[in-house]
């Protein structure tokens, strides 16, 4: 996506490109063959890591609640570099993992935090083959599964909801 | 991968809790997926990233921890007694085909006895989720486990000509490996041969042939570096995947393999007794030459948004095994202060360059941006600013998604729920609603799901037929998605994609709203009109003059209950509905009737949205008039509008049929329709007279179709 974006539009460029993608997953409470991504791209000339937090971190905020709190931390991914997960302090438990009579919480299975998504800054190869000289632009990227936004936020458990048509599931999104 | 605690703690002296070390893993992008407590140890089940070939060890990872601890790392022990029989006399090593083997290191070891490990290393191997076999096989694992090189023992005494040759394999050549499964090898696989036969598939697994017995008197210890690719293909081919070549695959360190062998022969003198023969046969024939990449102190700003002290980005990579000179230097005020802001700062304090040497551990480190992710990542990602700009570009309005928007709330307000179903079909399903071919997968989960779909009716009956199966009854759907249409056999081009339709699908049963006291359900069961009524209610947005009505005959829709609309010249219709052919319902076993809608959404949403123009309203009243007309059968309601449009009588508010009398009823050949019209003029009160007028020049108008009033 981020190679053609960029050969099409050039840089600067800010976009975001939703869309369905598949994997070749037996389908069960967490994994679908078919499900919807979001992909984000900016590319400037003053774009840096600084942006890609304080972007989603805006973002988780505005889509989780004020009172979210996000943590970032490294992976890796071939077309970013460096490359992050992007972990919300649980809304539920409000991060501390258990609620007040102590039983675990089952939004974060106890763990206080919830990786919702991954980022990173484009890699300059990427930049290279889309045109645009990573010298002088830089860029950063996200993906994220809407579906997995949707059952964190709306307390989900299976993913095979969102494509059963049920109308007792349907009324209540309606 | 497993890794223990205590072993840690062999080559860095940590003091912190095993929940904190979790934490700090997990921030260095070592993400543990579990931490469980076993006797007096932990285990940290640790997801490494396929970057990450050095952590795929306790060494590896011990460093990690170091850096982030900033505690000294400790190298592993690797003093080995040797014998005054030269190896080399024992074994004779060479590499036919060096591009896929850049190094080959051999240890004899004789007079060992092959028994089981000792207790504290089979519980090592234990703890990190290995079988103990033999001491000899076991301490290949323990190496393994501990500096991440792959090793194999070989039963020298079973090597023809006490040789060993790396060559590719020869097509048709046989190995049976240490599976039990024998093996059919071709050039493609690298080989691990005597002087007479493969013995191994190199970097993947040992031959059952040379494998250590308990007769085994003398080893050979293998320790090398295979090329990756050449290791992925191997194994993928054979459907192996092993410790080994794990760690081949991602990049073995070409270093560590005399470090490795020497570890290992140490240990095998430890626990199987024996001697080990003096030197490695060692066979590398083109070192690695380290390179040297420059990193800028700009870069780092200008990709981190934050300034990182020059001592810090010295500590962080020498720490990591790399070597650094730097090359210039400016001193920051904020770094002598040590102030804690230096990574809140946006503008450089400093201008300073290195030269950097990666380490032979790290293939994943080519370029300038791999060294600021090492910093990043020791810093800690949230530790580095972060920061919210106001967008100060220009932002386009997609008009194409404002008219998506404006079809659901359209068919929201209509009372539609939006679905979404799988684009992917089985074809045989498929094919009934359709001629157009489907696109076929090239690995499907199942035939039920093997190809994508070019009918959108299959997964809307499934929706329906799904909400029927739980009673309820009364469904209006809809799903905005695509169908998938192959290029016809012979036509396609290699690379070209098969062509991407998006359709509109309505689907609809039941009753279309829910039933007063005093009415009788079966009025309120929905109907053609119902359905048309909810597709021009659609066109309503959309500037669509110009599309008409016609009836349609398609199999999948019942006859005299299906209409099509199309717009005047367009090669495709732009809307095709009805009911759901009575065979076909059978089929799904819908109790009741079906009504369905595929409308072309690329062409809708070609339409322009209508523009609204303020048209004031009169202060006069309004007349309202009834005409009761016969039309010819075969002309539908659609031409009367349209006539009636055309005929331009200003005074004409709105005209709506209000009562339908079925063909025959009154006169043979013609319906009987009930007009009502509104007449309003801007400027005065109409009289009668003037109605009566404008009445005449509308019925006059129909009257080239045929239409005339009842007497
Ligand atoms: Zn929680």
């Amino acid at each position: 996506m981020q190679i053609r974006a960029l050969r099409k539009h050039g840089a600067p460029l800010h976009i975001l490109a939703p869309g369905k993608a598949y994997r070749r997953d037996n389908p069960d409470a967490t994994h679908s063959p078919m499900f919807h991504q979001v992909e984000g791209l900016a590319v400037d000339t003053d774009i840096t890591f600084a942006d890609l937090k304080g972007t989603l971190d805006f973002f988780c905020r505005k889509f989780f609640g004020e009172k979210v709190r996000t943590s970032f931390h490294p992976t890796y991914f071939p077309f970013t570099e460096p490359s992050g997960e992007v972990s919300i302090s649980c809304f539920v438990c409000e991060g501390r993992g258990s609620d007040n009579s102590g039983q675990i919480c089952r939004t974060c299975k106890g763990s206080g935090w919830m990786e919702v998504m991954g980022c990173g800054m484009v890699h300059p190869e990427v930049l290279r083959a889309g045109g645009v000289d990573p010298e002088r632009y830089s860029g950063w990227a996200f993906g994220l599964g809407i579906e997995r936004f949707a059952m964190v936020k709306y307390d989900i458990h299976d993913i095979q909801l969102f494509f059963q048509s049920d109308m007792r599931f349907l009324e209540q999104f309606g | 991968m497993k890794i223990s605690l205590s072993w840690l703690k062999e080559f860095v002296a940590l003091k912190a809790k095993p929940q904190e070390l979790k934490t700090a893993l997990t921030g260095l992008g070592l993400g543990v997926e579990a931490l469980v407590q076993a006797g007096d140890d932990f285990i940290f089940e640790i997801e490494v990233t396929t970057n990450r070939p050095d952590c795929l060890s306790h060494l590896g990872v011990a460093r990690e921890l170091a850096t982030h601890y900033r505690l000294p790392l400790k190298q592993p022990k690797t003093i080995v007694k040797e014998s005054s029989r030269p190896s080399a006399r024992a074994v004779s090593i060479t590499i036919a085909d060096a591009d896929l083997c850049a190094r080959y290191c051999g240890r004899v070891v004789e007079n060992v006895e092959v028994k089981p490990s000792p207790a504290w290393l089979a519980r090592r191997l234990e703890a990190v989720g290995l079988r103990p076999i033999n001491n000899i096989a076991d301490v290949t694992n323990y190496v393994l486990m501990e500096l991440g090189h792959p090793l194999h023992a070989f039963d020298l005494a079973r090597l023809a000509g006490r040789k060993i040759i790396v060559r590719r394999a020869r097509a048709g050549e046989h190995l049976r490996t240490l599976d039990g499964v024998d093996r059919t090898l071709t050039p493609e696989n690298l080989a691990i041969a005597d002087a007479e036969r493969a013995v191994a598939l190199a970097g993947v697994m040992g031959g059952e042939e040379s494998e250590i017995s308990s007769s085994t008197r003398t080893v050979l210890l293998e320790s090398a570096w295979f090329d990756p690719v050449s290791i992925r293909r191997t194994a993928k081919a054979h459907g192996m995947h092993t410790e080994a070549s794990h760690r081949f695959e991602r990049g073995a360190d070409i270093e560590m393999a005399p470090v490795a062998l020497d570890r290992a022969a140490a240990l095998i003198a430890e626990v199987a007794g024996g001697e080990v023969l003096r030197g490695r046969v060692d066979v590398y024939p083109a070192p690695r030459r380290p390179r040297a990449i420059p990193l800028r102190s700009s870069e780092i700003l200008r990709l981190l948004g934050a300034d990182v002290p020059a001592k810090d980005v010295g500590r962080i990579l020498s720490a990591l095994g790399f070597q650094v000179a730097e090359t210039k230097s400016s001193k920051s005020k904020v770094e002598s202060r040590r102030s804690k802001a230096a990574f809140d700062s946006r503008h450089s304090t400093f201008d300073s360059s290195w030269k950097v040497t990666p380490p032979s551990w790290r293939p994943d480190v080519s370029r300038e941006v791999d060294f600021i992710e090492e910093l990043a990542r020791h810093i800690g990602y949230d530790r580095l600013p972060s920061r919210l700009r106001v967008a100060s570009r220009r932002i386009e309005q997609n008009e194409a998604r404002e008219k998506e928007l404006e079809v659901s709330r359209r068919l929201t307000a209509l009372g539609y729920y939006e679905i979404v179903t799988s684009s992917m079909a089985d074809p045989e399903e498929n094919a009934r609603f359709t001629d157009r071919p489907p696109v076929a997968l090239a690995n499907p989960l199942s035939q039920e799901a093997s190809v994508l779909r070019s009918s959108t009716l299959p997964g809307m009956l499934g929706a329906l037929g799904w909400n029927l199966d739980r009673d309820r009854k009364d469904l209006r759907l809809y799903e905005a998605g695509k169908i998938y249409v192959a290029k016809p056999v012979g036509a396609e081009k290699l690379g070209e994609l098969p062509e991407e339709r998006r359709v509109l699908t309505l689907g609809l049963t039941g009753t279309w709203r829910e039933k007063r006291l005093d009415e009788e359900e079966k009025n309120l069961h929905a109907g053609f009109s119902d359905l048309k009524g909810d597709i021009e209610s659609l066109l309503e947005a959309f500037d669509s003059a110009g599309v008409r009505f016609d009836p349609e005959s398609s199999s999948c829709y019942e006859p005299g209950f299906a209409g099509r609309l199309a717009a005047a010249g367009a090669p495709e219709p732009l809307a095709i509905f009805g009911r759901l052919r009575g065979a076909r319902a059978r089929e799904y076993k819908f109790p009741q009737e079906v009504w369905l809608a595929e409308i072309d959404y690329d062409q809708l949403l070609g339409l322009k949205l209508k523009a609204r123009t303020f048209r004031p309203f009169s202060k006069f009243p309004a007349v309202e008039r009834d005409f009761s007309l016969l039309v010819p059968a075969g002309i539908p309601y659609s031409r009367l509008a349209e006539a009636l449009s055309r005929s331009r009588v200003e005074e004409v508010m709105d005209t709506r049929p209000v009562e339908l009398l079925p063909e025959g009823k009154i006169e043979p050949g013609h319906y009987s329709l009930l007009l009502r019209v509104r007449f309003q003029s801007p400027s005065r009160t109409l009289t009668g007279e003037e109605t009566a007028t404008l009445g005449q020049r509308l019925v006059n108008s129909l009257a080239l179709l045929g239409v005339r009033l009842r007497s």
